[in-house]
């Protein structure tokens, strides 16, 4: 991907379930190396923006475009160069965390597998898992072998959905630290929901708000925070999730 | 469509087969039962009219094709479930992965699945009622390559099912063979089944089918006339099932239903 191609950019989304609007128009965009936060209250539309951004859901209105390529129609190209983890998917049970972490090699393409999933397994410090059953994985272990799973290929864009929900604090130290030197030495665009604000104030030099199917704000961390009259982002989220925010009046962006 | 990620598939397939062995139900201990019992049944009414072998061969050549037809379609259909079932979906459709090398990769390994499966019905059939499936020449390639299709068009309009209303529909793996087994004249002719359910009988392409194996085991000529319709209304299925399962994955996407799967 050159330079200046966007990791990914979403204009005019928008999603309808039945009487709920769950995504109203939102515009997103990630550029190269970017590491942005998409957060917002249970119900403010992420992951059906993420669902959407990864072609799994196919919105009703709006276009995307992934590392230069639009979806649906460039769906499978893309993805060559896209990574996704959630915390909450599991691992197939009947596969050992090689055979697993081989499958996704080979339908990355990956030329290298067992080489890429001994790499993979060593930069978050999991050799010892190779050989264990899925079945048989903590939770928090589970997640590391699957952000393992999503950065195999060195993506140039990682989406992460909740990678730390659960988790010990020492494990997602591990995460945090193992997606940090990911983004560093591959250059990775990240885009990551998560409800730990600090978490993503680590993480992320920007954040975009979302309310009710809306972007309503979106810009780095701090100046988010003092757009909306408060010391941080948990203040902001506090006062999203209370219903606090207007999406007209406070639609716009900061930066 | 890139081999690598078919072959994956393939390899995941095995996986799930080698360590699960209630999956072994469907390949060895089922073929077994029904050589047993369809070789037995047609042994004893043959013994009532004194031409036990025939009668045997009659029935055991329709369960050996039948199982070429179920182990297409089972392998398939539960190759797809497994993912639901492992909620291994989400991780899939976010990969390059498509539905056509998907559907290959399946296909692949139940294609290996099915070669143990009809293998076991076959040697069973042999060993206990000395009946060679073999001995009916080369007209089964036709015979066996139309039950595929149909096979494997039944469990894409199964997978469709399960992608628009959920794993409640996963029952129909098993339920849309059920159905065609009594009405597809496996045993016996059409004429045979109650006047109303003759002419469902005579449009589905598995009748065909089986009619033209019994004229075989009969020591007559493939009735090609009858392969004829057999192929068209496979080909017909194929298309209908595939056009379902396009038509459904739509939904699926728009409706967001990946959430049942998460």
């Amino acid at each position: 991907m050159p330079e200046s191609v966007a990791a990914l950019r979403a204009r005019a989304l928008v999603k309808q379930f039945r009487r709920v609007r769950a995504v109203d128009g939102i515009d997103l965009s990630v550029g190269a190396g970017e590491r942005v936060a998409l957060l917002g209250p249970n119900g403010a539309g992420k992951t059906t923006t993420l669902m959407m951004l990864l072609g799994v859901i196919t919105p009703d209105e709006g276009t995307i475009e992934l590392v230069g390529r639009r979806l649906p129609g460039q769906r499978s190209e893309a993805m060559e160069s896209v990574g996704f983890a959630a915390g909450y998917l599991p691992l197939p049970e009947r596969l050992k965390v090689r055979e697993f972490l081989r499958l996704f090699a080979d339908l990355y393409g990956l030329t290298d597998g067992p080489e890429a999933v001994a790499r993979g397994l060593a930069r978050f410090r999991i050799e010892s898992l190779a050989d264990v059953m899925g079945n048989e994985l903590s939770s928090g272990q589970r997640t590391l072998v699957g952000i393992v799973k999503a950065t195999l290929h060195r993506p140039q864009l990682l989406v992460l959905d909740e990678p730390t929900a659960s988790l010990d604090p020492d494990v997602a130290h591990r995460v945090r630290g193992g997606l940090e030197r990911s983004c560093a030495e591959d250059g990775t665009a990240l885009l990551v929901t998560s409800h730990n604000m600090q978490e993503v104030e680590r993480l992320c030099t920007r954040v975009v708000f979302l309310a009710r199917g809306r972007v309503v704000a979106d810009g780095p961390p701090d100046q988010v925070a003092a757009h909306f009259g408060r010391q941080d982002l948990e203040g902001v989220f506090l006062h999203l999730a209370e219903g606090g925010a207007d999406p007209i009046s406070d639609a716009r962006a900061v930066s | 469509m890139r081999a690598q990620r078919v072959r994956a598939i393939a390899r995941r397939q095995s996986y799930v087969l080698r360590r699960a062995p209630q999956r072994w139900f469907d390949v060895i201990v089922w073929p077994v039962v029904d050589a047993i019992l369809f070789g037995a049944i047609g042994v004893y009414f043959g013994q009532q009219h004194g031409v036990a072998a025939a009668s045997a061969a009659f029935l055991l050549a329709g369960i050996v094709l039948f199982h070429v037809l179920f182990q297409a379609e089972i392998s398939l259909a539960t190759g797809f479930l497994e993912e639901t079932w492992s909620r291994n979906l989400l991780n899939l459709m976010v990969t390059p992965l498509t539905e056509l090398e998907y559907g290959a990769g399946v296909v692949l390994f139940g294609l290996g699945r099915l070669a143990i499966g009809v293998s076991v019905v076959s040697v069973v059939a042999f060993a206990l009622f000395a009946f060679n499936i073999t001995s009916l020449g080369l007209g089964l390639v036709p015979l066996v390559v139309i039950l595929l299709v149909v096979g494997w068009a039944v469990a894409l309009v199964v997978i469709g099912l399960i992608l628009r209303v959920g794993q409640g529909a996963e029952i129909l793996t098993w339920g849309f063979i059920a159905f065609l087994l009594p009405m597809s004249g496996i045993f016996y002719p059409v004429s045979a089944l109650p006047a109303g359910l003759q002419p469902v009988a005579l449009a589905l392409p598995t009748t065909h089918v089986f009619a033209a194996a019994r004229a075989l085991v009969a020591g007559h000529p493939l009735p090609w006339g009858q392969v004829g319709i057999a192929a068209a209304g496979a080909v017909v299925a194929a298309l209908l099932s595939v056009w379902y399962l396009t038509r459904m994955l739509a939904t699926f996407r728009r409706r967001g239903f990946i959430s049942r799967h998460v």
